[in-house]
């Protein structure tokens, strides 16, 4: 491999899974930062991994669908491997906002963090419907119960951490409940973490592609099963 | 005699399953080994079970074993499903190898572009 320095720096990792219809706008977006965008494509049966290219985004293409936290950590692994010196986990379905990036960077360098974690709850949450809110919320109670970290926001998918902390990341939990298992290592890693406020847009779309209120349920399951086999 | 012939025979096949399981996961071998040995046992000394299930208020000897049944299923799904979470988890680390090691080899390739580019062929999801 070509030992490049412009390969450093910030890699922003996106999962996706059938996006081809928000995929080429969200790399659009972060292709005029100065950070390398990795898409992976989760076994994608559209032309998500496509539209991802030609924006601009370097892709990934894990031969079947594995779930979000299995591509998220696809996408970790190969930044450090091409030497990032941070990674930014970010949605693929449009609900972020590039320029939060920075600020969630700013944020790791100032406080000496090596992870800084989205909250639109610090932040603003734009068209968040209420019963979403409340099962948040619930979700964000239960996190701080069991992880002892003091955040607001549990299923955050904007993230930053320094090289450092993401080598502590090893999701298993290839489906939703990644999200919890992220704040369980960072809490095990005993590094340094921020919450820094962000903008979450929600749309129709994004909407569509979140979690339901009925996959928590799943979630515990998965989480309770983690337990039982470590 | 019938009935309890065939209990046996499932028994004894539980016996031995838990037995080669003791290795991979201890608890749910050792759990299945004791409950399919109490049953083995209570088949033929039904007069123990009904001893025991009095004692345990369940009523008849047979409702027991009947119960007993109903544990080692459920103990067998465990482990079923703790088994599948470790394929999927060699399944996730397999395809995490395809592709990443296909993304570094198209790095490599496009590092060197006087050399023949040889793509790895992608590999797709989609059904024919």
């Amino acid at each position: 491999m070509a030992k490049n320095k412009a390969l450093s720096g910030a890699w922003v990792v996106i999962a996706a899974y059938n996006e081809a219809r928000a995929i080429g706008r969200v790399v659009a977006d972060l292709a005029s930062l100065p950070y390398r965008v990795v898409v992976v494509d989760d076994g994608s049966t559209d032309a998500t991994a496509e539209v991802a290219a030609r924006a601009g985004a370097g892709v990934l293409r894990h031969p079947i669908n594995l779930g979000q936290g299995a591509a998220l950590q696809t996408g970790v692994d190969y930044a450090l491997l091409r030497g990032a010196s941070h990674v930014v986990t970010f949605d693929a379905d449009g609900q972020h906002r590039a320029e939060d990036i920075a600020a969630l960077l700013a944020a790791l360098s100032a406080q000496d963090a090596d992870f800084a974690l989205g909250s639109r709850f610090r932040g603003t949450a734009v068209d968040l419907p209420p019963l979403r809110r409340l099962v948040l919320r619930a979700a964000t109670l239960f996190t701080r119960a069991t992880t002892g970290l003091d955040v607001t926001d549990a299923h955050n998918g904007l993230r930053a951490m320094t090289r450092r902390g993401a080598a502590h990341i090893r999701l298993r939990q290839n489906r939703m409940a990644h999200a919890s298992e992220i704040l369980h290592q960072i809490a095990a890693s005993g590094l340094r973490y921020v919450e820094v406020p962000v903008t979450i847009q929600y749309s129709r779309y994004s909407l569509a592609k979140g979690q339901r209120a009925s996959e928590f349920v799943v979630i515990l399951l998965d989480l309770f099963a983690r337990r039982l086999h470590p | 005699m019938t009935a309890q012939l065939l209990l046996s025979f499932l028994l004894g096949a539980i016996l031995i399953y838990a037995f080669a399981e003791r290795r991979r996961s201890p608890v749910v071998g050792v759990l299945a080994f004791v409950a399919a040995a109490a049953g083995l046992y209570f088949v033929w000394v039904p007069a123990h079970a009904t001893a025991l299930a009095e004692f345990a208020g369940v009523g008849r000897g047979v409702d027991l074993i009947i119960y007993i049944w109903v544990v080692i299923s459920l103990l067998v799904l465990l482990n079923l499903h703790l088994k599948l979470r470790m394929q999927t988890e060699a399944l996730t680390r397999l395809a995490r190898a395809i592709a990443i090691g296909e993304a570094l080899r198209a790095d490599t390739n496009e590092a060197r572009p006087d050399e023949p580019a040889i793509r790895p062929r992608p590999v797709s999801a989609r059904t024919q």
